[in-house]
């Protein structure tokens, strides 16, 4: 992955992540489009390629964020072979995070996590699949 | 407990039971600009009677009532073609000859009167973010009461935040406060109220064009729609599902009673629920089947869940401990359809955006957070429930956009974003191949989760601002859904694409949809929410 590349990712993430006002309720119970900023509250984000052993970016992977105290929060790879997982409680230590990756027809070879210099930075983990 | 109400007694004369006697009622509709209109809805309604009949007309502005649906006597005619009134005839007597009447429309003076909730979204100017609080609103009132409204910005303030104090089981026949009100978004209501300014009469007449949905046409015209006024105006019908009788069951929002009504004869029963919190808002929002086929209630403010028994028809009550001190609780999901898998039924604690499970057992309730490891002050809210055969939860978190499982055995919770930002998927059902349907309220798209695969499909409604509430799979696959804002029915094949979309004849507030797969063709129900009625949709295909 090139730096121009991750740098394309990294601003995805930020706007995803951070840019976002959320929806406007609370428990069946309005109140005028209460915005919460909940970047205070987050963990640092993930974001990665799901790539085939050749290296092309396979879209609509299913991506898996098991969190070891129990919980998980699943999405698919885009178009592009990325996905983007805005981020867990703040109190989750991210190395609790694991990601992993799968898509009928492979199986996952490997993980790569690149962590990153700055701890509130996203943190990119690249999923590999072989084919079955 | 049962409190039978006769009022709907003529609905016998109105000869419901009597296909010998029946009548024909055949017609046109026309008007001075088109002398055939096509998607113009008849209503006929006899004296006295609850039920009222809807036929649509062709493409020659022909119409004709089904053989069999309506008896001798005097009929009160009504129309709903948006843009006219009817000039006339009023009415139209049956007799023993066949009737065939020439229906003449005028243009109305006053289209605003006439808009849906949908056409007022249509219509307004603003940005998609402007508009998307008042979606909110639709829940209990139209958007026609804002925008007739004179108020200025700082006038609309102590407005808004009024509006706030009412529970959400509030309708225009039975305003409830919340005994705990929550403290207002002062800078949400400010932004809100300076644009509802720019959109009511603050400043005179509209300054934009009123913008209204184009009349059915073909197979949108092949219908038959028989709304059932129920006795009370303050009865705001939420849930409905039909039993295997034919019997149409369903949840009172603002009233403590269960309902059951029956169309074949008219009679309307209302069976008590027990007052758990006396001086809370009243009204029952879920209404699902164990897997006896007992119901079950969430009781909203009433803080807990009741089982009702089919066979003694009486009520066991689970209230939740604790409850009686804490102002908020608030039950506004049941999922009991797998009990029998592990003795536990599934609800919501509104106030605290959490899961709770019930043990029959013991009648105690565990609390489950299903998004703890998430970052703290999201918006979500569980709502819509649905379980599998293990009596493993799927819910639908309408305060944001994901779908939820929660593991019946670990209590371990996996979310799972929609593909659609900020989707909040609302209302759904799990069908007997695992695929969890479900309406995206704020995304304007029907969703399917599959829940072997755990991949996601949407697709969008086809009139932007329908708001869909909730959606059902028929036995052909095809599906069904409503909300608050369209006055509209949708018919979806997933498969293709191809969609109709059936106008209802009056103002129609529709939550829970149902589909009676024992007919043929399948029969919708939902009910009219504020208009205190139970609406039955067949279409000729």
């Amino acid at each position: 992955m090139t730096a121009w590349m991750r740098l394309t990712c990294l601003a995805g993430i930020a706007a995803a992540a951070f840019g976002g006002a959320n929806a406007a309720l609370a428990g069946g119970q309005m109140n005028f489009g209460d915005e919460t900023n909940t970047s205070a509250n987050d963990g640092p984000p993930f974001f990665g390629f799901i790539r085939d052993s050749n290296g092309s970016s396979i879209p609509g992977a299913k991506v898996t964020a098991t969190v070891k105290s129990g919980g998980a929060l699943v999405t698919r790879s885009n178009s592009m072979g990325v996905y983007k997982i805005p981020g867990f409680a703040k109190e989750i230590d991210p190395k609790d995070v694991t990601i992993s990756c799968d898509k009928d027809g492979y199986k996952q070879a490997s993980t790569l996590r690149r962590p990153p210099s700055d701890p509130k930075d996203p943190i990119e983990v690249e999923c590999t699949l072989q084919k079955e | 407990m049962a409190r039978v109400l006769m009022a709907a007694l003529g609905l016998l004369l109105a000869g419901l039971q009597a296909p010998a006697h029946a009548q024909v009622l055949t017609g046109t509709v026309g008007s001075a600009e088109d002398s055939a209109m096509e998607g113009v809805l008849v209503s006929a309604q006899k004296g006295g009677s609850p039920v009222t009949v809807t036929v649509v007309s062709d493409a020659q502005g022909r119409f004709r009532f089904p053989d069999g649906r309506l008896t001798a006597g005097d009929y009160r005619l009504r129309i709903r073609a948006t843009g006219y009134d009817l000039a006339g005839p009023q009415s139209v007597t049956l007799g023993a000859a066949p009737a065939d009447v020439a229906i003449k429309l005028a243009k109305t003076a006053d289209l605003a009167a006439q808009l849906t909730n949908t056409e007022w979204f249509m219509s307004m100017p603003g940005s998609a973010d402007d508009k998307r609080p008042l979606i909110e609103c639709m829940s209990c009132h139209t958007l026609e009461r804002i925008v007739r409204s004179t108020y200025d910005a700082d006038g609309f303030v102590p407005v808004l935040e009024r509006m706030l104090t009412y529970a959400n089981n509030t309708i225009q026949a039975r305003a409830q406060k919340r005994v705990a009100a929550p403290t207002p978004n002062e800078a949400g209501a400010r932004r809100l109220a300076a644009y509802l300014a720019t959109v009511n009469r603050s400043a005179g007449a509209w300054r934009y064009p009123l913008r209204t949905l184009p009349r059915p046409q073909g197979r949108a015209t092949r219908v038959v729609i028989t709304e059932y006024d129920l006795p009370r105006k303050t009865i705001a019908p939420h849930d409905v599902r039909t039993d295997p009788q034919g019997h149409v069951w369903y949840s009172n929002f603002t009233e403590n009673f269960l309902g059951e009504f029956d169309p074949a004869t008219g009679v309307n029963t209302d069976y008590a629920i027990p007052v758990l919190k006396p001086g809370f808002p009243t009204g029952t929002l879920d209404l699902e089947a164990d897997a006896d086929g007992n119901l079950w209630l969430a009781l909203m403010f009433q803080a807990g869940l009741a089982r009702f028994d089919m066979a003694a028809r009486t009520f066991q009550m689970f209230p939740v401990p604790g409850a009686a001190s804490d102002d908020a609780m608030q039950q506004s999901m049941v999922m009991p359809r797998a009990d029998n898998a592990d003795g536990k039924v599934w609800t919501n604690d509104v106030a605290r955006r959490a899961i709770m499970r019930l043990d029959l057992k013991t009648g105690t309730y565990e609390r489950i957070d299903p998004f703890k490891f998430l970052p703290k002050g999201g918006l979500h809210a569980p709502y819509g429930m649905m379980a599998d055969a293990r009596n493993d939860l799927y819910f639908l978190d309408f305060g944001d956009e994901n779908v939820g499982r929660v593991d019946a055995v670990t209590a371990a919770s996996t979310i799972f974003p929609t593909p659609a930002p900020r989707s909040r998927p609302r209302r759904g059902m799990l069908d007997e191949q695992g695929r969890l349907w479900f309406a995206e309220f704020a995304a304007d798209k029907l969703g399917m989760f599959d829940t072997k695969s755990e991949a996601f499909k949407e697709w969008d409604v086809p009139t932007p601002h329908t708001h869909p509430y909730d959606v059902f799979c028929d036995r052909n696959g095809e599906l069904w859904s409503a909300g608050m804002a369209s006055d509209r029915v949708l018919r979806f094949e997933p498969q293709t694409g191809r969609s109709v979309e059936y106008l209802l004849p009056r103002p129609a507030n529709i939550r829970r949809v149902f589909v009676d797969n024992a007919t043929s063709p399948v029969t919708f129900w939902a009910g009219n929410n504020h208009g205190a009625a139970l609406i039955k949709l067949e279409p000729l295909d």
